[in-house]
């Protein structure tokens, strides 16, 4: 008797877990947003004609571009933050102050190719 | 001050579904989330079940999600989560009772690490002594009291109860490093098995969720380098 113990996806993302637990589920989106980006370029590139033209029209929007971006640079420094905290365990004590530096870095580079990618697309 | 008290209740005899229930009580800002438990026990829903013991923050009993983070009820005070307060009970175990989880799966896989001293020296004289230095390369993890309240808040074991857990980490650690033990290599072995710390995606809620402050996921990060590298200094 009792209740299962499967916990739902929606009980995972309610759990309160601060900066880190945004950071781990920003990574899983991010790479999700990869997977989304390469298989809609592989698919244009394999079935070419005008489903082609129609999927390269869909990567090659500005809102999609935008979105891709932030997952793949996201997905980027996200990574590099584990790896390095992986090797050096030490600097694992100063993981608040890696997010910190991680969004540090993170959000002007990433505002910077948002301005690029918009001015891109407003100017036609 | 008045405290609304929003508790997880769930009676395996007569519920189908677990339910939230309200309470509203009066509580002084150093007041504990236990001692509000308690009160509503006492004297307004004598069916509210939750398990405590020492109320001293040493037994790790009353592990349970409180606003959404786990943590225990004996060491949050009132002051620390404010006055509208959500009681659930701890993710990825089952729930049999209200708070009252199932901790054998847990128990289980801390048994796996082997958590006890291997020597087979003959014993010495008087004490196997140990310099303070080979003393406080495995202080930190010492300080487990195995209220799960780390496994229960990881991604990785809410997906599987068979994945090990911070818990069972943290006491492998407590021997692999311990220089007067015999048996590191052993439990290395067994910390590097499929469910075993490569499954750690660094979340820190283990570091952050435990209530005595033990650099959890620092201590899984010493264990995948000595499984890397086969150092253990």
């Amino acid at each position: 008797m009792g209740l299962s113990r499967n916990v739902s996806l929606w009980q995972g993302l309610k759990y309160q877990g601060q900066g880190p637990m945004l950071t781990f589920i920003l990574h899983r989106i991010g790479g999700l947003g990869i997977v989304v980006f390469v298989s809609v370029h592989l698919l244009a590139s394999y079935f070419g004609g005008e489903v082609g033209i129609f999927l390269n029209s869909v990567y090659e929007h500005w809102a999609f571009q935008l979105v891709v971006f932030f997952c793949a640079l996201f997905h980027a420094i996200n990574g590099l933050r584990i790896v390095i905290l992986d090797l050096w365990p030490k600097l694992i004590e100063h993981q608040r102050e890696a997010i910190w530096i991680e969004w540090a870095v993170f959000l002007p580079l990433y505002a910077m190719c948002v301005l690029v990618i918009l001015r891109t697309a407003l100017s036609g | 001050m008045e405290v609304t008290l929003k508790i997880f209740r769930y009676n395996p005899e007569k519920d189908k579904k677990p339910s939230y229930k309200t309470y509203k009580l009066e509580a002084v800002e150093t007041d504990r989330v236990l001692d509000l438990l308690e009160k509503v026990k006492g004297y307004q829903d004598g069916t509210l079940s939750f398990r405590r013991s020492c109320a001293h923050g040493i037994c790790g009993s009353d592990a349970m999600r409180i606003n959404g983070m786990n943590r225990l009820a004996c060491k949050t005070l009132v002051r620390d989560v404010g006055t509208r307060i959500t009681v659930e009970p701890i993710l990825g175990l089952r729930v049999i009772k209200d708070l009252i989880v199932d901790m054998e799966p847990f128990f289980d896989n801390y048994k796996k690490v082997m958590p006890w001293f291997i020597n087979n020296d003959p014993p010495p004289e008087k004490e196997r002594l140990q310099s303070p230095e080979a003393r406080l390369r495995f202080d930190d993890t010492t300080k487990c009291i195995l209220c799960a309240c780390c496994t229960t808040s990881c991604p990785s074991f809410w997906g599987s109860d068979e994945y090990l857990g911070p818990a069972a980490f943290v006491n492998a650690h407590r021997f692999i490093f311990d220089d007067r033990d015999q048996a590191a290599a052993e439990r290395l072995k067994i910390v590097n098995e499929v469910m075993g710390v490569s499954r750690c995606h660094t979340v820190f809620n283990c570091t952050l969720a435990c209530p005595r402050e033990i650099q959890i996921t620092k201590a899984i990060g010493e264990l995948k380098m000595a499984l890397v590298t086969g150092v253990l200094s």
